[in-house]
């Protein structure tokens, strides 16, 4: 086995190119969305996409990417709206608008028994990333990078207690808004080749291994990053050469870490 | 605190090490033997096209024929190419496709490899149309909106006719492609194309004895066959994966057994047994279970057995009503 070979191709270099584009926004963001509780919210976003291709679809739109992108932006800032207006249990409103909104898809998108023109989607493939999708991932990274440095202590600081966020001026809506569109956009942008099924876990793994065992933010920052970063690459390499799909890999590599960080955690305790 | 850093760099190093030992005993047990240079690698894309490009090169050494990985169900319809195959590609000399757009991802592949040659072997094969079964009408495809690419039903081979067309249009594209061995493909081709005019001989005596007749299909590729034994297809169902059928449907397609007197329908083992049961209990029509012989034994004479074996399945049908 040549250790190298993989990277003679033009299709795994643009695969590896996204994922290390990819991987350190997930661990980024990842950590904010543990940490507030929203889990569930970005599994809602991640099922969305199926609303917003088949939105493309009916309007004819070639590019089913960017009504998949607008959908979930649209979306993500309606659940934000309605989860604000606390008339009943948030996980409970995330839920019917999920299932709503994945239900309508569906329909539209198996009309005519034509839903396995999709069905890569759920699965997600490694090979689908084109160098203009990449083009988009890196101006993403770098409104993230500049968001974080500017917001993030905000953003903490809703996270920690909102009322008292509020009292000392913080533009709570914009800032909860402008996280939701950013999560929207990276998990619209990667699901085609990570897969609506598996999407959130990628998200979600990486930060809640690393507060297993980080003692504060920095800490908590620097292992998510690392975990997501390693888990990416080397699920990437391990799936090119057993030949299985590269997203699944990578989520089996995360659960690892995460079940080996949690047992390490609780013996610490 | 340290600690933490130690058992960290700890953890991730042997998951690292686990799979790289992993990784290598598998790529080690799974062998590639990596095909040597002055061969010529010929790939095809699926099972039907695989089995006719085998006839023609039998016998011949120095070729190394390969099949894509096909999907484990159904046809090629939603099948994505794995890494796998998209290596496999990069070394191959000839690529040889069935063509008429049931290869989704040769836009893909043609944009990528501009150097592999392509073999499409429906080029001259008259398809038919997808909905109702028959000779497929470019002009009125395009006036619908949609491509006859996507639309058209691509499963020549499942008529004997339209297949040793395919069987020509493989060989002569082959012996262009490689000069050296051309009267060799030529000759093969001429010998499977013997047995399989046998074959087309066995489907015109069925065909007299079925006459022409009113039949139902519950798969678009027995279009192909219907139209060698002279069927006319009333109602097509396209079933296969994924495909959930409406109650509405249902009701069309008894409705058309009524109308037409249908007497058999013409069904797919895997997708088209429920619906299949549901209408023989509901209708006097019989449901004749046949292979699209979409995949199988990798065996050279696979596909004679196999469209002789539908052909027999359906005679003993006629013989037993009379």
């Amino acid at each position: 086995m040549d250790i190298t070979s993989w990277l003679d191709y033009g299709f795994m270099r643009s695969a590896l190119v996204a994922i290390l584009i990819i991987t350190p926004l997930f661990g980024l963001l990842g950590t904010m969305i543990v940490n507030k509780k929203m889990a569930y919210f970005s599994d809602a976003l991640g099922h969305s996409a199926l609303t917003g291709i088949a939105v493309g679809v009916v309007c004819g739109i070639p590019d089913t990417t960017i009504s998949m992108v607008i959908f979930a932006v649209f979306f993500a800032l309606l659940l934000n709206k309605i989860g604000s207006m606390n008339m009943a249990s948030t996980d409970t409103i995330i839920s019917v608008f999920s299932s709503c909104s994945v239900a309508i898809g569906l329909a539209i998108l198996s009309k005519g028994g034509n839903f396995s023109k999709y069905s890569s989607i759920l699965v997600g493939d490694v090979l689908s990333i084109t160098t203009k999708e990449i083009g988009y991932l890196l101006v993403i990274f770098l409104v993230t990078i500049v968001f974080w440095g500017v917001a993030f202590n905000r953003l903490n600081a809703i996270c920690i207690h909102r009322a008292l966020a509020k009292s000392k001026q913080i533009p709570v809506h914009l800032i909860e808004n402008i996280f939701a569109v950013l999560v929207a956009l990276i998990v619209t942008l990667s699901i085609k080749w990570v897969g609506i099924l598996i999407i959130n876990a990628l998200l979600i793994l990486p930060a809640a291994s690393a507060r297993n065992i980080s003692v504060n933010m920095r800490e908590y920052h620097l292992f998510s990053l690392i975990f997501a970063v390693f888990s990416g690459v080397l699920g990437l390499f391990v799936s090119y050469y057993t030949n299985v799909a590269t997203g699944p890999m990578i989520v089996i590599l995360a659960s690892v870490i995460y079940f080996v960080t949690f047992i390490y955690g609780r013996t610490k305790k | 605190m340290k600690n933490k850093y130690v058992f960290t760099a700890l953890m991730l190093a042997c998951i690292f090490a686990f799979c790289m030992g992993a990784t290598t005993l598998y790529v080690h047990i799974t062998g590639e033997d990596e095909h040597a240079n002055e061969n010529l690698l010929v790939v095809t894309s699926f099972y039907p096209t695989y089995v006719a490009t085998d006839n023609v090169l039998s016998g011949i050494d120095g070729i190394t024929l390969k099949n894509l990985s096909e999907p484990q169900t159904g046809c090629l319809h939603d099948f994505q190419l794995t890494p796998e195959d998209m290596r496999l590609l990069s070394e191959a000399d000839v690529f040889v496709i069935n063509g008429g757009g049931i290869e989704s991802f040769m836009e893909d592949v043609a944009s990528a490899y501009p150097n592999l040659i392509i073999i499409d072997a429906c080029e001259d094969v008259l398809l038919l149309d997808s909905e109702n079964g028959h000779v497929h009408d470019e002009e009125e495809a395009e006036h619908e909106g949609h491509s006859h690419d996507e639309d058209g039903n691509a499963h020549a081979w499942m008529s004997v006719a339209d297949y040793r067309i395919q069987v020509s249009t493989i060989a002569q594209e082959l012996a262009q492609a490689d000069p050296a061995h051309a009267e060799t493909y030529l000759a093969n081709q001429k010998q499977y194309d013997d047995k399989l005019a046998e074959l087309q001989q066995e489907e015109n005596e069925l065909a007299q004895m079925l006459g022409h007749t009113h039949v139902i299909l519950f798969h678009e590729a027995y279009a192909y066959l219907a139209k060698d034994l002279g069927l006319d297809s009333c109602y097509v169902l396209n079933l296969d994966e994924e495909r959930s059928v409406s109650a509405g449907e249902v009701a069309e397609v008894l409705a058309e057994i009524e109308e037409h007197g249908v007497t058999f329908i013409l069904a797919e083992g895997l997708y088209g047994s429920d619906l299949g049961k549901l209408v023989e209990s509901e209708s006097d029509a019989a449901v004749l279970y046949l292979d699209t012989l979409n995949r199988g034994t990798y065996d050279a004479d696979s596909y004679l057995n196999g469209m002789r074996e539908n052909l027999s399945r359906i005679r003993e049908w006629a013989q037993e009503g009379e």
